[in-house]
């Protein structure tokens, strides 16, 4: 079918060109969309897409461009140019996500330099203002052990490379930047006392060495000709035991460390002990340049005070006060300063600009007196989980909702006067505020962002996103705006998931959502529940519990609150559920729980006994094939899930029934084989009786990922080892041409065994993809279609016609007429077909669907480096009116028929009249 | 407490032999063993099924009778609700330790379809296999007695798991090159009417005509009155 919309849509649009001076004609016209594609003026009006580059690692300012910049790498192997007065990034460049990606070093000169890579590396120059890539070499290094520890920087024009071969000897390089030219080869220092307490403050080398009580603080300047130690007794520094030595987070000026909490400097190669006191040992101290010499930075979160920011002249130790301050309201935990510039202004005060990056990875650049000139929320750039949340309903459909509530409870016992008297005072409320609405008119309506109240099609609801450090945002859907922020510093949202467990239907009572994760140290459940629609604690808040969690769930059915429990399986097999009052509810539950490594997947059964609720284990099946599988994916089918047809009617009239069983879990499981190098199992299992319904093997196949699971049908994809390609395989699960069981009935897995028959069939796709999804909507009347996000940074929507398994080679009559699309082994990936048009997204992970109010339309977040938001129409917008639909033409159109009709009316009157005279 | 065995043949269909894409052979041996009437412990003996080859595929199953007191238990079972389980524990040449397997059904319905159930075991290509499950088959016979004893009514059934397809590349080539053929041989004699065969671009030219016609009848008129 897209292939057929897609072949026949040039047709069309050249006639409906050719038909451009007719006006009746697009009129007609207008009521049938038949693209599939936006329009150019229509980008962004209904998607938007933000640009991330992960935590900060290095990060320098600019001073040589006359555009302000700040330069960063992050973690996420970036290069980024963020603007300085926006933080918007003006270029960036995405390197590899493995090791060869890994950046070493970043280097502000007239140009960029960076070393990327761990063995081999490579060093390139990059132009400031374009972010053009200027000149690169690589180097290999012949001995690859020890090359964890090695620093690089960059001296005089010379690229230093040392590798400190712990507790024997340096080896240092100095390379031409440009060039790659080796100056002087490699030199050996020796160096015995070297260990990996030692900092770098370029281009000395610091150690502490020696026995305890008798410790020596140790340095070295590396790229000095003659080998020259400093050394002194640590004892001389220092009244501690144990020193500890660390490097500044920024120093541009001197060389020198912290030790325990105190400055030195290595100055005329002597140690210089500064009389500035550390305030906090977890501050992040900086050494920075300005006008009246240099400055001694440090930053750290006070319990008391907030963000607290100091600085002192490194040279009389004075304080520094136009440069200091407190700030409450500020939330950066653990502060660390990443790039700092002061210079000074005519009436000869200090203007520093300081960009803090913080432990839940936001940027902040704070200028003097604590002003914040932007937040960059880098958690974004790693978003783990995504929910959709409905908005409530406005307050004045909340009171009408509630009176018809009443009506319907309360039939028996509320007189015809009262609810007459109800009628009345709601009739009168919204009067009200429509005279408001009127009044407040469009001025104000056009500077106040949109209440957070649901639209009539649903379409604007809150996205909470889960990152990867432990950050909840919620997000405004149709802006991208950040609404509210949690961070929660222990979380670890390895495998976390999240549940909505009340929305925001129920008036009285208040959305509540559900993070599940695990505790960062101990590794026991961390449950995080809030509102999502204001990113307040709720219910349990934040519950750290003392037992791992091995599976949870959510009860179907809702308490009198209308709050769905939340069921805790733990590592103990025991059972808890939250809140406790629920547990009478839990009637026919089942959970299954997958073991990664050992393959091994059980269920249980979950029953309420009168006091509590116990778990058994009904059922087990071990995937691991010998011993060699382990499991990759466990994908059931997504919650609530509305299915619209039970059956496909096929050419004869007769039907097809879909096996739809609830229950169904596809597992992927891959290992080595013997004979077939590498195999892929998918087995498709009963979640509730453990019965296998289908399962098959692909050989020399690897990395079977992005299953995606629906209705009866199911797809995977893997790669063909064999053939080097990537393939999509599919299964569609039918009951046949009788229904197992009569329509209405509900459904169950324990009833008896009869397989279903299952159809598949592969198709080869032309590209790598990254991340999968299927469009949802809210009755599954619309096409279901599969987005495929392509490591090429595009998201490209198909059909699940082309996916199908019933595709025949060269379908029969009959076939035909169902409209199958003949087989064809490639899957067609046309550019029309991607949703985000040129804007390419990087390193896609994860593509998040949820249905809107609108039948046709499904909301789209696209997650990974980028986030992309936006709304797609399987079935064209059937239910909804074009975006340019004229208004004013169909209007005068009208009014022009209805004066027409009127004066013909009176002209045949006259007529008739002069006819009867004659 | 051992009770009278019975050892009974079921035959597969040839349907599952035939299709049979297995690299290994060699015999598997499958414990079975209930939680219905054990005593003290959690699992007792329920009976054995042994295949001689994986390959054919034709199990010899013995298994005990129950008595009054398995079925009292089971009834209890079914009163409450509760599931029948059976452990399975599968020894091959492969794996002399042996793999355990754990399956469930609603004691109600074995009880109500007369204790007869289904045995579908999973086997991979490489011998291991992967799950075995018990479900009650849809057959609604009374209970078999035997002097006080009843006949479970088991039926076994090996499923290979079969090679997933793969791209169809080869026939599709040839269905290309078909129509190709196909193509060039009705080249030569496209004998439809010129209507028929252009008139998709026609009918839109002549609309065009026509309501470029009809929307300014007038202005080709003659001015005439």
């Amino acid at each position: 079918m897209g292939n057929l919309s897609i072949n026949l849509k040039p047709n069309f649009m050249g006639l409906l060109k050719c038909l451009n001076s007719i006006n009746w004609f697009i009129v007609f016209f207008s009521l049938i969309n038949l693209s599939m594609c936006i329009y150019e003026d229509q980008i962004g009006k209904f998607d938007w897409r933000q640009s991330y580059v992960g935590r900060i690692k290095f990060a320098q300012f600019d001073t040589v461009s006359t555009a302000r910049k700040i330069i960063v790498a992050t973690e996420e192997n970036v290069l980024a140019a963020l603007n300085l007065k926006t933080g918007q990034v003006v270029w960036r460049h995405v390197f590899e996500s493995t090791s060869s990606g890994n950046i070493q070093l970043l280097h502000l000169s007239d140009q960029i330099i960076t070393v990327t890579g761990s063995n081999p590396y490579l060093v390139r120059g990059w132009d400031l203002s374009t972010g053009v890539l200027i000149w690169e070499w690589g180097l290999t290094l012949q001995k690859n052990e020890h090359t964890d520890f090695s620093e690089w920087w960059v001296q005089n024009g010379l690229l230093v490379h040392m590798v400190p071969k712990f507790g024997s000897h340096i080896e240092v390089s100095v390379y031409n930047v440009a060039t790659g030219h080796n100056r002087g080869a490699t030199s050996k220092l020796p160096a015995v006392w070297i260990n990996e307490g030692c900092v770098l403050s370029p281009p000395y080398y610091t150690c502490i060495s020696g026995s305890p009580g008798n410790q020596l603080l140790l340095s070295m300047d590396v790229t000095s000709d003659a080998v020259q130690i400093i050394s002194k007794p640590l004892a001389e520094y220092t009244t501690a035991r144990n020193g500890n030595l660390n490097p500044f987070d920024t120093n541009t000026v001197i060389p020198g460390f912290l030790l325990n909490e105190k400055i030195i400097l290595i100055r005329g190669n002597k140690f210089e002990a500064i009389n500035i006191a550390i305030s906090e040992p977890s501050a992040s101290v900086a050494l920075v340049d300005s006008a009246s010499g240099p400055l001694v930075l440090q930053t750290w979160n006070d319990e008391a005070k907030g963000f607290t920011l100091m600085a002192h002249n490194l040279v009389s130790g004075q304080r520094v006060n136009e440069i200091g301050w407190s700030d409450r309201s500020l939330s950066i935990p653990e502060p660390e300063l990443s790039a700092v510039i002061c210079t000074k202004t005519a009436r000869e005060q200090h203007v520093c600009r300081i960009l803090v990056t913080a432990a839940d990875d936001a940027s902040h650049l704070i200028q003097q007196e604590g002003r914040v000139l932007w937040t960059r929320e880098e958690a974004l750039a790693n978003v783990v989980a995504v929910e959709f949340v409905d908005l409530p309903v406005s307050d004045l459909d909340a009171a009408i909702e509630s009176e018809f509530d009443q009506k319907e409870a309360a039939k028996m016992h509320s007189s015809v006067l009262a609810a007459f008297t109800r009628r009345l005072q709601s009739q009168f409320q919204q009067l009200q505020g429509a005279v408001r609405a009127l009044l407040a008119g469009d001025a104000a309506a056009a500077d106040e962002p949109p209440p957070l109240v649901r639209d009539y099609f649903n379409l604007h609801k809150i996205m909470v996103l889960l990152t990867d450090t432990g950050k909840i945002f919620g997000m405004d859907n149709l802006s991208g705006e950040i609404l509210w922020k949690l961070y929660e510093p222990n979380l670890n949202t390895e495998a976390a998931v999240m549940f909505t467990r009340r929305s925001a239907r129920h008036p009285p009572h208040d959305a509540y959502l559900t993070v599940v994760g695990k505790h960062e140290e101990t590794g026991n459940g961390l449950i995080v529940s809030l509102n999502p629609i204001r990113g307040t604690p709720v219910g349990e808040q934040t519950l750290h519990l003392d037992v791992q969690i091995l599976q949870c769930a959510v009860l179907y059915k809702a308490d009198a609150q209308k709050l769905h429990a939340l069921i805790l399986l733990d590592k103990d097999e025991n059972v808890q559920i939250l809140p406790e009052s629920s547990a009478p509810l839990v009637e026919n539950m089942y959970m299954h729980v997958a073991d990664r490594s050992s393959a091994v997947v059980r269920g249980y059964a979950l029953r309420h006994d009168g006091e509590r609720v116990s778990a058994k284990n009904i059922w087990s099946v071990d995937l691991s094939g010998g011993g060699s599988q382990r499991v990759v994916w466990s994908v059931s089918k997504p919650a609530a899930e509305r299915i619209h047809s039970a059956g496909r009617v096929l050419p004869d009239r007769s039907v097809l029934y879909k096996h739809l069983n609830p229950n169904l879990v596809l597992l992927l499981t891959e290992g080595p084989d013997p004979v077939h190098k590498d195999v892929v199992v998918a087995t498709c299992v009963d979640g509730v009786s453990g019965g296998v319904l289908s399962a098959h093997v692909h050989r020399r196949a690897r990395r079977p990922a992005l299953p995606l699971h629906s209705e009866h049908f199911l797809a995977y994809l893997y790669y063909n080892d064999k053939q080097r390609r990537h393939e999509i395989a599919t299964l569609e699960l039918y009951e046949g041409p009788e229904r197992w069981v009569p329509a209405g009935a509900a459904f169950s897995s324990l009833r008896g065994a009869r397989a279903p028959h299952v159809q598949r069939h592969a198709y080869i796709v032309p590209a790598a993809p990254a991340a999968a999804a299927l469009s949802a909507t809210e009755r599954s009347l619309t096409d279901k279609h599969v987005l495929l996000a392509l490591s090429t940074g595009a998201i490209v929507e198909l059909p699940w016609a082309l996916l199908e398994p019933r595709r025949a080679l060269s379908p029969a009559g009959e076939a035909r007429e169902e409209g199958l699309v003949p087989y064809a082994p490639e899957l067609p990936l046309p550019a029309e077909a991607v949703v985000n048009y040129n804007a390419t997204l990087l390193r896609l992970t994860r593509i998040h669907t949820a249905p809107s109010g609108l039948e046709s339309t499904s909301l789209v977040l696209a997650t990974g480096l980028d986030l992309f938001y936006t709304r797609i129409a399987p079935s064209k917008t059937f239910d909804l009116l074009k975006d340019d639909f004229d208004y004013y033409l169909i209007s005068v159109v009208l009014a022009a028929l209805v004066l027409a009709t009127y004066s013909t009316k009176y002209f045949a009157a006259r007529k008739m009249l002069k006819m009867a005279w004659k | 407490m051992q009770q009278f065995t019975l050892i009974f043949v079921v035959h597969l269909t040839a349907l599952f032999a035939s299709t049979a894409c297995i690299d290994y052979d060699g015999f598997l041996n499958m414990k079975l063993e209930h939680s219905l009437n054990c005593n003290d412990e959690k699992f007792c003996h329920r009976g054995s099924i042994t295949l001689k080859s994986i390959r054919t595929g034709v199990p010899i199953i013995d298994q005990i009778l129950f008595n009054e007191k398995h079925l009292e238990a089971l009834k209890k079972l079914a009163n409450e609700d509760e599931f029948y389980s059976i452990k399975t524990t599968i020894t091959t040449g492969e794996n002399s330790k042996g793999t355990e397997y754990l399956s469930s059904v609603k004691a109600q319905a074995f009880l109500e379809n007369g204790l007869s159930d289904v045995i579908n075991a999973w086997i991979l290509p490489n011998g291991a296999v992967i799950a075995v499950n018990f479900q009650v088959a849809n057959s609604t016979q009374p209970l078999k007695q035997a002097t006080n004893e009843y006949k479970l009514n088991s039926k076994f059934y090996l499923r290979y798991i079969e090679q997933a397809p793969v791209p169809d590349t080869a026939s599709y080539i040839q269905k290309m090159e078909r129509d190709r053929e196909a193509r060039e041989k009705g080249e030569m004699k496209d004998n439809r009417s010129f209507l028929a065969k252009y008139w998709m671009y026609i009918v839109p030219v002549a609309i065009f005509v026509m309501i470029s016609g009809a929307t300014n009848p007038e202005a080709s008129a003659p001015a005439g009155r």
